[in-house]
């Protein structure tokens, strides 16, 4: 069915307000009926410099704003007069990031998982607690470690399509993690990875990625949301207009998970003149903060000794 | 003095294995060479760029600089050439048969330097034997085949090479951008790596993008006639256009954070540094790859290295380099570095 383009874009409009009115229901896909431009080899062209523009990083469920990343309990207030009924602060930004004030806050969002719940296994529910009242010390991107999948397609960076025959590549700019994703038949995972064993391939519009192979050490946010080695994601990159993806990434882990779970979001294209991406070589970045203290003279305090 | 040094080349031992996790070689045979290579003809993608897509990988005898077994001779001779072929085609048959230390014909630790071609050379086995030719020397120019260091360069090499596996290793600032996790910088990305040196070339209309294996350096190339950006980046800023079947990619914009002291002084990068890298195939299984040089902070001359670099077979993978997660090395070092200073 060939649609002219000034219709196509009609649909989208319908289909984003349809979106926005029903919360968290997966209807991208069905609700929009674009046919994406071609590459030379027939297959969608999804070439281009894309980004999440949502709060998912921090936290993939509905989360109100808050102070800080890492919080604090407010030491107990002295107490007040009879009859009077003091401000107290709930929780504080911990001293660690408390320098940072408004640019460290947490901005609120709605959520990406579709129907909002993670459906953790008791043991697991509560790992997930332990690791968001930890953050500072367990998120692995506080270390730059490889982001996994599906964390990078929504960490605040852009990530590049490079759209070959036989191989696609996803270039992410944090940490130049890159993605190689088969479209060839290229056997089973030969090992763990932080960004798992990526393997591709079309079901109409939509390119489908089946990734495994992880190595359970990867987050999917910064509220310590986890999975274990089992992880099972497939992706769904579905076109919805020449600036628009949508992405749907269902997410099995009998380990951690009662039942599979699915996130959806949209992709947008960056629509500067001959985007690039640009370096994020954060190692160098965080070597103070993982080594500082482990030499003979930390460069944090200045001068080499003698 | 003896005892601190075997201590901490012990430990850079380590930080090599952590950083080969997982660059195994998966490529037994290559190709029989095409018998009919005149009859060859350069490949076009659907969007009529000439093909380099696959994975390359160097895996020829001849060394950058020219040995002074050789000065004044940009070639061998025919007998040199099939005697240097015979001893590689021995060394893959040790090393097949698993000898310890058969790189260099040693067949126990003993017997084998930590430094150089050591036992732990097997990360580096190709999975058969490399290629001989008669090129003396990758440096064609200057013609002795040698790098024009500056003074200052040809000091700073030999005290980086004095100071390497012995140290003193006093902050995480030490070791050099490798042991860092960070790169080895662009210069060597398409024929060196010490765990292995695999690039996967992918094309897409506009652009040419190489996926270094080690420390998984990526060049996103735009080849349709961007411009430079100006923002300095590690490596550097590419851009590229095609001269008939040819890729010529212009590299500036480097950063000026790899030129310390302890850096590997021949590719490191700084601000002043000027790539021109040229890439011909030449053959079904072979691609001539020219890179000029120039930096006049560390070379007081441009030089140009001709490089003929091999196309392994399509089923190659090449695989997750998560150097940083597992850099244990670094910690140890430093730690290691602590326990020196405290007994001194």
């Amino acid at each position: 069915m060939q649609q002219g383009p000034q219709r196509s874009s009609v649909t989208v409009v319908t289909a984003v307000a349809a979106v926005i009115v029903v919360y968290g229901s997966p209807l991208w896909g069905q609700a929009v009926d674009y046919v994406a431009p071609r590459t030379v080899a027939g297959w969608p062209d999804l070439n281009g410099v894309w980004q999440a523009l949502n709060t998912a990083n921090y936290d993939i469920q509905a989360h109100p704003a808050r102070p800080a990343l890492a919080l604090v309990p407010a030491p107990p207030s002295t107490t007040a007069p009879p009859g009077t009924d003091w401000a107290i602060p709930g929780e504080l930004p911990a001293p660690a990031v408390r320098a940072l004030g408004a640019v460290g806050g947490v901005p609120a969002g709605e959520g990406v998982v579709v129907g909002n719940e993670i459906p953790y296994q008791p043991w697991a529910a509560l790992i997930k607690q332990e690791n968001a009242e930890n953050w500072l010390e367990r998120d692995p991107e506080i270390k730059c470690y490889l982001p996994g999948v599906p964390r990078a397609t929504y960490m605040p960076y852009p990530f590049q399509i490079l759209q070959g025959v036989d191989k696609i590549l996803i270039a992410y700019e944090f940490a130049g993690a890159t993605r190689t994703i088969h479209m060839d038949d290229v056997g089973n995972s030969p090992g763990p990875t932080w960004m798992g064993w990526s393997r591709g391939r079309w079901e109409g519009e939509t390119l489908v990625v089946d990734v495994t192979g992880f190595n359970g050490q990867t987050w999917f946010d910064r509220a310590g949301n986890f999975h274990s080695d089992a992880l099972h994601v497939t992706e769904r990159y579905t076109p919805i207009s020449p600036n628009h993806l949508i992405y749907e990434a269902t997410i099995e882990d009998p380990n951690v998970f009662t039942e599979s779970w699915t996130i959806e979001m949209p992709l947008y294209r960056r629509l500067e003149t001959d985007k690039r991406l640009l370096e994020y070589e954060c190692v160098e970045f965080v070597e103070q903060l993982m080594y500082g203290e482990l030499g003979v003279f930390d460069p944090a305090d200045g001068q080499r000794g003698e | 003095m003896k005892r601190r040094r075997v201590f901490v080349v012990g430990i850079l031992v380590g930080a090599i294995l952590v950083g080969a996790v997982v660059s195994i070689v998966t490529t037994p045979e290559l190709p029989e060479t095409s018998t009919n290579v005149e009859a060859w003809m350069q490949p076009h993608t659907a969007w009529g760029d000439p093909d380099f897509q696959g994975v390359w990988r160097y895996e020829a005898t001849i060394p950058l600089e020219r040995p002074r077994e050789y000065e004044g001779r940009a070639f061998l001779t025919d007998e040199e050439v099939e005697d240097i072929a015979r001893v590689e085609q021995e060394l893959s048959a040790n090393r097949l048969a698993g000898f310890e230390g058969a790189a260099v014909g040693r067949r126990t630790l003993s017997e084998s330097p930590i430094r150089g071609n050591e036992y732990n050379s097997f990360w580096q086995y190709h999975g058969r034997a490399r290629q001989a030719y008669r090129q003396t020397s990758l440096i064609t120019d200057p013609p002795n085949g040698r790098l024009p260091y500056t003074e200052d360069a040809r000091q700073a090499a030999a005290r980086s090479t004095a100071r390497y596996g012995v140290g003193p290793y006093e902050s995480y600032l030490d070791p050099d951008t490798g042991e860092r996790c960070l790169t080895d910088g662009v210069t060597a990305t398409m024929w060196q790596g010490p765990n292995g040196g695999h690039n996967r070339i992918v094309q897409s209309p506009g652009y040419v993008t190489i996926v270094h294996e080690e420390y998984q350096d990526r060049r996103i190339i735009p080849v349709d006639g961007g411009s430079h950006r100006g923002i300095p980046q590690w490596l550097g800023d590419s851009v590229g256009h095609w001269e008939g079947d040819t890729l010529v990619v212009e590299t500036t914009n480097f950063s000026n954070k790899m030129h310390y002291e302890w850096a590997n002084i021949w590719t490191r990068v700084s601000d002043t540094l000027r790539l021109v890298e040229r890439f011909q195939r030449v053959g079904p299984d072979t691609m001539e790859y020219t890179i000029t040089v120039d930096d006049p902070k560390t070379f007081t001359t441009p030089w140009t290295a001709v490089v003929p670099i091999l196309r392994l077979p399509d089923n190659t993978q090449i695989y997750e380099y998560a150097c940083h997660e597992g850099n244990y090395a670094l910690s140890n070092i430093l730690s290691a570095g602590r326990a020196i200073a405290a007994d001194e």
